[in-house]
């Protein structure tokens, strides 16, 4: 039981730690433009990079955006992790590994949620195949990355024993689940793990069992408070900074931030001497 | 990084740096590289790379003074992760200082590391880790120091701050790493941060942007120093000289309040390409446009410098230029070929020095393929016929996305157009950017002239492959901004190849001057050479 419990507070602190983590970011200042080309929402434009400002007297127009265009370019980068594919190939294949194999665990939840309701050997069948393929990709992602980054010169330099650390915690998680699938390949643990969860009825998990729900459970914690939670992160960078290229105008919603942004007086002031107020006197 | 400032951490070489295409294929026929001499590589640092970009960097004398400039940093690196004292900045700051995964997707995007032959120093996250790992030990996750500088910390004292200053001026600024960063992360923002901290808080930029610079933009009206009784005498100059080649009598209307369009160029133009306002002229009043100079202070020089080092001098510059045109009554202001101050005026400053001087901007581009499109100018493509290739400067097309109206006019224009490889968001930085163009103090010229405008001088090789040797025809490289010609010119003379090969460069107006079908001789100066 007390497992079902620690395995709830772990999906609550990972969903409560990723939404602080956002609304840290949402409530930050509105920051100057610094948008970058090509932002695919640009009707019509965006493929080849172009912006409205292409156009005389832009300011008179109305803006024309697309929607479609931008989750399609979203959804290339999350399904794919596209522009890794088409500049850094080799890391790729790693760290795609390591991404779907998370995807396809996130997946296995699901499945497993709607076994609880639909008894099907369909559904048990993508739920052994959905969990075996994800904790298989996890760990050879997670090793094959740890080793890279271990071995390979140019990466050993820039690693962090934060760094290596994560990877072996995801590498750990996985090894244990690979343990737990070999030995349980229709994920038996799942189902009675999900049925407990749904009805608190205590369920009896093996000693290697527990040992991987609650390293599954410490990383499910940890990964919104590490920079592992560029999930959160890459949302800002794109909408917020890199496609975030709406103009000033008088009356809009820009302009309106513009003018409360005045309003804020400033406390600290930088020491150089072209500030205001910071020339030395020279006697 | 921390290495004491005996150690050079690496010795420019030729034979280390990417090799460039015929006719430059070989070493003999690149100029040799020069010893750093003078008195200042004594006092300043060239134990980065052996080059050096900012004179007012330079060795403390004791080491309370050593002390005192850590110290600054570090209080200077607590404003930068403030949202308190950089609020303009902060949320795409922390994205890109957080989160970087280390991947080195960004190192191919980057046209300096691999000219350099893959020198780990000038790969696009080493500055920023550099920066990543002091930050990370003296601020807590808030952004507040947590301790003050420990003498005996064996990773930061003078020699890595020092080193780190030059670093951040060995980045362009161009963020075509950024374009390729699976989490959108930018090392070109980290660079300019590291920059502001010098700039902000220690005073310490490169002279040519901040002193001879913004300071004297501030002060003169134009970095150029150029005041206003010199502006107007210039005018005339351009008016006498354009008379003199087209046999057109123009007067450039200057302060006409109520004009529909405030033009503003960059001032070097009036310097040192007076044929590029001079074609602006030409075209604006063959196409009958209502239009205006500025004579006031910081309404004739569009350049913003503040743009690559410090938000305060940007800021000040830019409502400057934008109170001019209010009170000028223009409808809208028109950028001329500067890149920086497109991004400057329309971008930058637009959330940030509009308001009650709010005045529309614009870039000439649209603007000129309006005229072209509508049939306002006419032109007889024959006049421009030999090799063109255009050159993107990044801050309008990467950072603006203006990418299509200039291809759309060479193609009326120029018969023998074509691309670089790459081009438009994908190009590759001229190597001028981020100030470097104009930075010919110290030694920089010639880290600028061999290694970052390496890879733009690689394309411009490639793009005229088929008539390099043929001295016979002209290529020319259409450089619409100025700080990219600045570049592209120095690279043409610290290589001769204009002369050896009658590679010319110029902006775009000229060409299309020289193309119009109404103008009964040559506009461009090297065809009218031709001729005698
Ligand atoms: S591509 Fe982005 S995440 Fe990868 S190393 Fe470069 S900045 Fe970091
Ligand atoms: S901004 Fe340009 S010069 Fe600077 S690191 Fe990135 S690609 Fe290289």
């Amino acid at each position: 039981m007390f497992l079902v419990i620690f395995l709830y507070i772990a999906f609550l602190a990972f969903i409560g730690f990723s939404l602080k983590k956002a609304y840290d970011f949402a409530k930050m200042p509105m920051h100057g433009r610094w948008e970058l080309y090509p932002v695919p929402k640009e009707k019509g434009r965006g493929e080849y990079g172009g912006s409205y400002l292409e156009e005389t007297k832009w300011y008179e127009k109305p803006r024309e955006t697309s929607l479609v265009a931008e989750i399609i370019d979203m959804a290339k980068e999350i399904i794919f992790i596209k522009k890794l594919f088409d500049n850094q190939r080799p890391f790729w294949w790693l760290s795609y590994s390591m991404h779907l194999g998370i995807y396809a665990m996130i997946a296995w939840l699901v499945l497993l949620f709607l076994a609880v309701f639909i008894d099907s050997s369909l559904l048990n069948g993508l739920i052994a195949l959905a969990g075996g393929a994800g904790i298989i990709m996890v760990m050879i992602g997670s090793i094959g990355l740890l080793i890279k980054r271990m071995v390979n010169p140019e990466f050993k330099m820039y690693t962090t024993g934060l760094e290596y650390f994560n990877l072996f915690f995801l590498f750990a998680v996985a090894f244990t689940g690979f343990l737990c699938f070999i030995t349980d390949p229709m994920f038996q643990y799942g189902h009675d793990m999900m049925g407990s969860m749904l009805t608190f009825f205590p369920f009896a998990p093996s000693a290697l069992v527990t040992l991987h729900l609650v390293l599954a459970g410490a990383v499910i914690i940890y990964i919104p408070l590490t920079k592992m939670s560029h999930y959160v992160g890459k949302f800002f960078s794109f909408h917020k900074v890199l496609w975030d290229n709406d103009p000033y105008l008088p009356g809009n919603e820009i302009a309106e931030k513009v003018a409360a942004g005045k309003s804020y007086k400033q406390k600290g002031q930088w020491s150089a001497p072209h500030y205001p107020g910071n020339q030395k006197i020279e006697n | 990084m921390s290495k004491p400032q005996d150690v050079q951490l690496s010795t420019p070489n030729l034979a280390d740096y990417m090799e460039l295409p015929a006719p430059y294929n070989t070493i003999e026929s690149q100029p040799a590289l020069k010893e750093p001499k003078g008195s200042w590589t004594e006092s300043n640092i060239t134990f980065l790379d052996g080059y050096a970009g900012i004179e007012n960097l330079v060795r403390p004398k004791t080491k309370e003074e050593e002390r005192e400039f850590v110290e600054k940093f570090l209080s200077g690196m607590e404003k930068s992760f403030s949202d308190d004292t950089n609020r303009g900045m902060i949320m795409p700051l922390l994205l890109s200082f957080e989160y970087c995964a280390k991947c080195h997707t960004c190192s191919e995007g980057c046209h300096v590391y691999p000219a350099s032959g893959y020198n780990e120093l000038y790969r696009p996250i080493y500055r920023s880790e550099v920066f990543r790992r002091i930050a990370k030990k003296y601020l807590d996750k808030d952004g507040k120091l947590i301790k003050k500088w420990d003498e005996n910390d064996p990773d930061l004292n003078w020699e890595t701050l020092a080193r780190l200053a030059e670093l951040a001026y060995r980045c362009n600024l161009c963020r075509r790493c950024a374009q390729q960063c699976p989490l959108g992360l930018d090392n070109a923002l980290l660079a300019k941060e590291i920059r502001k901290i010098f700039s902000q808080e220690m005073g310490i930029a490169p002279k040519p942007l901040h002193e001879k610079g913004t300071m004297n933009q501030l002060k003169t009206g134009s970095s150029t120093g150029m005041s206003k009784p010199a502006f107007l005498d210039v005018i005339e100059f351009i008016e006498e000289d354009i008379e003199e080649k087209t046999g057109r009598k123009i007067k450039m209307p200057i302060d006409k309040k109520g004009a529909d369009i405030l033009l503003i160029h960059n001032a070097g133009e009036f310097m040192a390409w007076p044929q590029n306002p001079a074609a602006f002229a030409i075209l604006f009043e063959e196409a009958g446009l209502d239009w205006t100079l500025s004579s006031d202070i910081l309404g004739y020089d569009s350049v913003n410098y503040g743009l690559w080092y410090d938000d305060y001098q940007a800021k000040q510059i830019g409502t400057g230029q934008f109170k001019v045109a209010k009170e000028l009554g223009v409808n809208r202001i028109i950028i001329g070929e500067c890149g920086h101050a497109h991004r400057a005026s329309m971008v930058s400053m637009d959330r940030g020095a509009t308001g009650s001087y709010y005045v529309p901007r614009e870039s000439f581009l649209p603007l000129l393929w309006d005229l072209v499109r509508t049939g306002k100018l006419k032109f007889d493509p024959s006049k421009n016929n030999f090799p063109v290739t255009l050159h993107d400067p990044c801050n309008y097309v990467r950072s603006m996305g203006i990418v299509k109206p200039q291809r759309e006019i060479l193609k009326v224009i120029a018969p023998q157009f074509r691309e670089m490889t790459p081009h438009g968001v994908d190009n590759y930085c001229c190597g001028g950017g981020g100030g470097f163009a104009i930075m010919n103090n110290l030694n920089f010229a010639e880290f600028r002239n061999t290694l970052s405008t390496r890879m733009k001088f690689k394309q411009i090789l490639d793009a005229f492959a088929d008539t390099i040797e043929n001295t016979e025809i002209p290529k020319y490289i259409c450089a619409p901004c100025s700080n990219c010609k600045g570049a592209i010119r120095d690279i043409l003379e610290y290589y001769g190849a204009t002369a050896k090969y009658n590679l010319q460069y110029d902006g775009l107006v000229e060409l299309m001057v020289n193309g119009l079908a109404s103008l009964d001789r040559p506009y461009l100066e090297f065809l009218l050479d031709e001729e005698d």
